[in-house]
C-alpha cells in the first residue's frame, strides 16, 4: 500500500468505519507495519464514537413550527409593504398637489395675463379707430361730376365749339 | 450540476414556483442533521431549534434566487454554518442577551425533557458517559474545527462540498480534520485506550 492509498483508507475511516473489504487492506499493511496499529485502533474508536453520537434532541412539530414562521414572515412582509406604499403616498401626495396647485395656479395666470394683452390690444385698436376724424355727409358730394370735370387736364371740346 | 443528479434540488426549483409540499420535504428531510450541526456549535437545545428553524426560513426566504450550481445540501449547510457563528458572535457581544431569555414561556412547549423516573442500565449510563465525554471534547474545540468534523459525519457531502460550506481550499478543510481528530485524541486517550465504544443498543 502506498502513500496515497494510505491517506485516502485514512480519510475514509474519518468519515465512516471502514467496511471490510477497506479492513482487509488496512490489515494487510499493517502486518508490514505492526507499530501503526495502536495509531489506526484509536483513530477507528475515535471515528465509531463520533458516528454513534446520539441526535440531537427535536420538537415533534418542528417542520409546522417552521411552516409558522414562514407564515408569520410573510404576512410581515405584506404589512411592510403595504405601510410602505401608504408612506410613498403620504410623502408625495402633499408633494403632488402643491405641483398641481402650483401648475394651475400658473395656468390661469398665463391665461389671464394672455387675455389682458387681448384687451389692450383690442382697447389700443379703438382708441385708433376712434382718433380717426369723422366722415363728410352725403350732401358735400351733389357736385362731384362737376367738380370732377374742373379737375381734368383734358380740352373741353365742347364748351370752345360754343365760343367759336 | 442538474436537478437531475440532486432530487434537492428539483424539490428546491419547486419550492421557488411556491410549492410548499416540496419545502416540507426538504425540511422533514434535512431537520434532524441541521440540528445536529446546529446544536453542537451552540450546546443550547432552545437556541438550536430557533436557529434551525431560522435556517429553512431563511432557505424559504431565498428560494427565489437559488440556483442549481451546486448541491442543495451545501447550500443548506452553509446557511446553517453562517447562522450558527452569527448567534455564537451574537452570544459573546451580549452573553447575558440569550434568545431563550427572550422567548416567551408559551414558545416551549415542544421542548423534550428527559424522563427522570426511568432508570438507565448500566451499559447505558457508561455509554452515556463516554458520549458525553465526547461531546465535551468537541464543544471545546475551535469553531472551524468543529464544524468541520459535525460536516464530516454527514456522509452525502463530500470533501470538496464541506470545503464550499467552510469557504476554504480542500486541503484547508483535511487539515482542519486532523487537527480536530488529534485534539480529541489527546482529550479522549483514556477513553480510546480502553476501546469501550460499543452501543449498548
Amino acid at each position: 500500500m502506498n502513500d496515497q492509498e494510505k491517506d485516502q483508507l485514512r480519510e475514509l475511516n474519518w468519515r465512516r468505519p471502514l467496511n471490510p473489504e477497506e479492513q482487509a487492506q488496512l490489515q494487510v499493511w499493517l502486518e508490514a507495519d505492526s507499530e501503526k496499529r495502536a495509531d489506526w485502533e484509536v483513530e477507528a474508536r475515535l471515528t465509531e464514537g463520533l458516528s454513534q453520537l446520539t441526535d440531537a434532541p427535536l420538537a415533534s412539530n418542528f417542520t409546522a413550527r417552521v411552516l409558522k414562521a414562514i407564515e408569520r414572515e410573510e404576512a410581515a412582509d405584506a404589512r411592510r409593504s403595504r405601510r410602505a406604499r401608504v408612506a410613498w403616498w403620504l410623502r408625495w401626495l402633499p408633494r403632488a398637489a402643491f405641483a398641481a396647485l402650483i401648475g394651475t395656479g400658473g395656468f390661469f395666470a398665463a391665461q389671464q395675463l394672455y387675455l389682458a394683452r387681448v384687451r389692450a390690444d383690442i382697447r389700443t385698436s379703438v382708441e385708433v379707430v376712434s382718433s380717426v376724424p369723422s366722415m363728410p355727409g352725403p350732401e358735400i358730394l351733389e357736385d362731384f361730376d362737376a367738380i370732377r370735370a374742373l379737375s381734368s387736364s383734358e380740352a373741353d371740346e365742347k364748351l370752345l365749339t360754343l365760343l367759336q | 450540476m442538474s436537478s437531475e443528479h440532486d432530487p434537492d434540488a428539483a424539490l428546491m426549483m419547486r419550492v421557488k414556483e411556491g410549492d410548499m409540499a416540496a419545502f416540507t420535504e426538504l425540511v422533514d428531510k434535512y431537520k434532524q442533521p441541521v440540528m445536529n450541526l446546529v446544536y453542537r456549535m451552540l450546546r443550547d437545545v432552545t437556541e438550536a431549534e430557533d436557529v434551525a428553524q431560522n435556517v429553512f426560513v431563511q432557505v424559504h426566504r431565498s428560494a427565489y434566487r437559488y440556483q442549481i450550481s451546486s448541491k442543495f445540501s451545501t447550500w443548506l449547510f452553509t446557511i446553517a454554518r453562517n447562522l450558527s457563528l452569527n448567534e455564537i458572535r451574537r452570544r459573546s457581544r451580549h452573553p447575558a442577551d440569550s434568545m431563550e431569555a427572550a422567548s416567551s414561556e408559551q414558545d416551549q412547549p415542544w421542548h423534550q425533557y428527559q424522563d427522570m423516573k426511568a432508570t438507565p442500565p448500566p451499559d447505558k449510563l457508561l455509554y452515556g458517559e463516554l458520549e458525553q465525554k465526547i461531546e465535551d471534547a468537541l464543544s471545546e474545540l475551535p469553531e472551524n474545527q468543529r464544524i468541520a468534523l459535525l460536516l464530516c459525519r454527514q456522509e452525502e457531502l463530500s470533501y470538496e462540498e464541506m470545503a464550499n460550506v467552510l469557504g476554504c481550499s480542500l486541503s484547508a478543510v483535511k487539515s482542519l480534520i486532523h487537527r480536530g481528530r488529534e485534539t480529541l485524541k489527546q482529550k479522549l486517550k483514556p477513553y480510546l485506550q480502553t476501546g469501550v465504544w460499543h452501543d449498548p443498543q
